[in-house]
């Protein structure tokens, strides 16, 4: 069953008077409850549009987009998602427990609620030691660190992730990596965006590849392997890229 | 309403922590304390001159605060993305709106009551404690601190940083002298020139409303129906304000 779907979702970028920039075009997807999903592609290719758009940062120029079956302004929608954005910033003059306990009280978690999780989060996400550390001081690894926190703090059945690697040294990677399957078996739904391939092979049930704002492919890593004839994810993703940037070429040719 | 209240006070909290609120404040009882300086005047005319300057910098030094405070709640938020990680939690954007206003009116108000209990302790100090006229003209300073903090949040819902900041400082100019201008404007006969005359004294919040210190200073009586007056037209021209930023950042892509 769809826990998250868009129909048709189409963002055109419109830049002065005769410029449109398409962000996004007629993407139909469909991610099932429980599954990880991994949206692939180039810088600007559209990932993180999709994903803005499901969380009603942006509004689309036409389609729809749904999260349990809501719109991405819902708030009930919203007490059941926990997001990273990429390359997160926070407030500068807070410490981490402060700012897991602010989150926490947007979800209307009582307090010794929230100061349990907040515990929880900051042992799972290794930053015990940084309690009184104002985040104007973390390094990237450790605010990619708190934000994956504090994606967590409402403990969402849909977590949202745009390049949670970004930031990360190859430890980090691989403790995201397996707190991503751990949440997957407690039965959550993960949608991320990623570049990082071999993350992206070693943890997503399905995927899709993104290029110039379209969708070019999506479904199982195999399933695409065979459907392409590629030998690998990165097979698969230069020539799924290539076919389209050839056949768009083709296209904009014909047109002149 | 509780999730705006959480939003105002992670704003205050944020801000306090910031140096440069408590710089421009230091600068604030720096010049209130100086104004004391003037020893060589009679008893009386130190008594006007510490009055004077003591209101002109509260208001002048707060409007400062408010401009950068409100600039740093909504503004900055953008630019810094810090807002992406608010805006998916379960809050409305007129939660975010009116929070973020919350936030500014508190730090408005306590670095507003500092400088003011600092201005009265000099007075009492000077064996002359405030009147009722003093309390008057600081009520219209707050308020007129609120309005210029609610102005700048609600550009700040569509305009980038660096135009949120010229255009809030040029409202605070230009609202202090629309009143002038009308008057030079009044003498004029092209009737283009005084409909847009008409037009911007209209639009502009006339700060020189706020304004009664003058007044105050050498003695002059300022009645409380123009206070009440005054701050009603600061309520409502707010309101005005808040619904431009509501109506604006509903749309807004961020």
């Amino acid at each position: 069953m769809a826990i998250i779907e868009t129909k048709q979702l189409t963002k055109h970028y419109i830049l002065g008077k005769k410029k449109v920039v398409v962000g996004l075009e007629n993407v139909d997807l469909e991610i099932n409850q429980g599954e990880i999903f991994g949206i692939l592609g180039p810088n600007g290719s559209g990932k993180t549009t999709c994903l803005k758009l499901l969380l009603g940062i942006l509004f689309p120029t036409s389609g729809e987009a749904n999260i349990m079956g809501k719109p991405p302004y819902d708030i009930e929608m919203k007490q059941h998602v926990g997001f990273l954005p990429e390359n997160p910033y926070y407030y500068d003059y807070l410490n981490g427990p402060e700012l897991l306990r602010f989150y926490a009280s947007l979800y209307s978690m009582d307090s010794d609620k929230a100061d349990k999780r907040i515990e929880e989060l900051l042992e799972l996400v290794e930053l015990k030691d940084a309690k009184r550390l104002a985040l104007r001081h973390y390094s990237k690894g450790m605010l990619e660190r708190i934000g994956l926190a504090a994606s967590l703090i409402n403990d969402p059945e849909i977590l949202i992730l745009d390049e949670p690697t970004t930031g990360l040294d190859p430890i980090g990677c691989r403790d995201t990596r397996n707190l991503l399957l751990r949440l997957k078996e407690q039965g959550k739904t993960i949608l991320l965006s990623s570049h990082f391939l071999s993350e992206v092979e070693r943890v997503c049930d399905r995927i899709a590849i993104f290029h110039r704002g379209h969708l070019l492919a999506t479904g199982t890593l195999d399933g695409l392997n065979k459907q392409y004839q590629a030998e690998n994810l990165e097979d698969l993703f230069v020539k799924t890229i290539c076919a389209f940037d050839t056949e768009f070429a083709a296209k904009t040719g014909e047109r002149k | 309403m509780k999730k705006m209240w959480l939003i105002g006070v992670n704003t205050f909290r944020e801000s306090i922590r910031k140096k440069t609120l408590y710089i421009i404040l230091i600068f604030a009882l720096i010049v209130i304390g100086a104004s004391k300086l003037f020893s060589f005047l009679t008893a009386e005319e130190e008594l006007k001159m510490i009055k004077d300057v003591s209101f002109s910098a509260i208001e002048f030094f707060g409007a400062l605060i408010a401009i950068f405070a409100s600039l740093a709640a909504i503004s900055t938020e953008i630019e810094r993305r810090t807002i992406y990680t608010l805006l998916t939690k379960p809050i409305r954007r007129s939660d975010f709106v009116i929070g973020k206003f919350f936030g500014v009116s508190m730090i408005i108000f306590v670095n507003f009551i500092l400088a003011t209990a600092f201005f009265i302790g000099l007075l009492i100090f000077k064996k002359s404690p405030p009147n009722m006229d003093v309390f008057k003209t600081l009520l219209l300073i707050f308020f007129e601190l609120i309005l210029i903090g609610g102005i700048t949040l609600a550009l700040g819902t569509f305009t980038s940083d660096a135009f949120n900041i010229i255009c809030s400082f040029f409202l605070y100019i230009v609202g202090h002298l629309t009143s002038y201008g009308k008057q030079l404007i009044e003498r004029t006969e092209n009737i283009i020139v005084k409909g847009l005359a008409d037009m911007l004294y209209t639009l502009v919040p006339n700060y020189e409303n706020f304004n009664i210190r003058d007044k105050i200073v050498v003695g002059l009586n300022v009645s409380w129906g123009y206070v009440g007056y005054t701050i009603a037209y600061g309520i409502l021209y707010m309101c005005v304000a808040l619904f431009i930023a509501l109506y604006f950042f509903e749309k807004r892509e961020i």
